[in-house]
């Protein structure tokens, strides 16, 4: 008898988190594709705005974009594939980040290749400065020549004359 | 620059003016505006369109016609410049095998209909509730027409107000290379 009341108990229990987990099921698929949605608007400029993501403009256009994004997701399709078909549509200007083909290319290397050369022209401005520094500090530090003693005495004696 | 000699100097200066060269191509070189769409040469996305008369109109049930396409706003100014010109334009090519259609989007349905009645109204036109018959063809902004051939390929693409001459021009063009099988079905 206790038995039974124990197999019941647990049965209610397995039907009880069944049932709370079907529930949340809908809202966590609601979740996912809401955050997939907002990861691909973030991705797409609105054609209509200047400089404004797909996600950031409130646009009728980029709101009716999102309706589209979500609508492909719930369908099944993948971000690439929702991306892709924008692109078809748009063109790649569509993209927030242009593809690293072709000429765009130079956008992406372009400011490593100036912070290199950047880097490298204040690299050789140190050194060279640095260089000329120590050559005249190294002439600083030389005994004076013979004619420059002569100079220094000369400029002394015609300094007392000129005070006298 | 007091370290560098002249030479250092000028390979400093060639580096900079290379790099500002190379970055205004990259950033500026390729823009082409209005930029060409990348629908021309495709065929053209099948539709299904309520038209403010209550029916509905499937795009490839024109097939055999050539097709004039043009998306527009009751509020946009350039559309309301073009809309006598597509109306004359439609007159004299009502007995063609061309089949114009305006296709009303981001707009509210009484505004549209006011329009429509301000400008004459006499080919077919519908409205896009959702935007999905314009984000497939790719408007960025109104008007736009595109112009689609018999066999169901998009040929031509024209951002902003047409002209007379435009229309002429564009959908001559378009008749010309068509292979038009659908003279029983009435034009527009």
């Amino acid at each position: 008898m206790v038995i039974k009341v124990h197999i019941e108990r647990i049965f209610y229990i397995i039907a009880l988190a069944v049932f709370i987990f079907v529930l949340l099921i809908p809202k966590s698929i609601a979740d996912d594709i809401d955050k997939e949605a907002r990861e691909i608007s973030y991705l797409l400029m609105c054609p209509v705005c200047e400089g404004q993501t797909v996600a950031e403009s409130n646009s009728q256009l980029a709101n009716q974009m999102r309706a589209i994004i979500r609508e492909k997701l719930q369908e099944g399709k993948s971000k690439d594939e929702i991306i892709a078909y924008f692109v078809s549509r748009y063109g790649e200007t569509i993209l927030g980040a242009p593809p690293a083909k072709g000429v765009n290319w130079l956008l992406w290397t372009l400011p490593a290749i100036a912070l290199l050369i950047g880097g490298g022209i204040i690299g050789l401005f140190l050194y060279k400065s640095k260089e000329e520094g120590e050559k005249a500090q190294e002439e600083s530090q030389k005994p004076p020549t013979q004619s420059e003693l002569e100079y220094v005495e000369r400029l002394d004696r015609e300094l007392k004359e000129f005070e006298s | 620059m007091k370290g560098l000699g002249l030479a250092g100097k000028l390979v400093v200066f060639a580096a900079i003016v290379v790099l500002l060269i190379l970055l205004g191509y990259a950033v500026f070189g390729n823009k082409v505006f209005p930029k060409p769409s990348p629908l021309i040469g495709r065929e053209a996305s099948d539709f299904t369109l309520e038209l403010f008369n209550g029916d509905k109109l499937r795009l490839s049930d024109l097939r055999g016609k050539v097709v004039l396409l043009n998306f527009w706003a009751s509020w946009c100014m350039p559309c309301r410049e073009e809309a006598p010109t597509l109306e004359a334009s439609w007159k004299r090519y009502k007995d063609k095998p061309v089949v114009f259609i305006g296709i009303d989007v981001w707009d509210d349905k009484d505004s549209a209909l006011a329009y429509i009645n301000q400008f004459g109204g006499g080919y077919l036109n519908g409205i896009d509730p959702k935007g999905e018959i314009a984000v497939d063809y790719g408007v960025g902004g109104v008007p736009e027409t595109y112009f689609i051939d018999a066999s169901g390929k998009i040929v031509n693409k024209y951002t902003g107000p047409l002209t007379d001459e435009m229309v002429d021009q564009l959908l001559g063009k378009v008749l010309l290379s068509s292979p038009l099988n659908g003279l029983t079905k009435e034009g527009g």
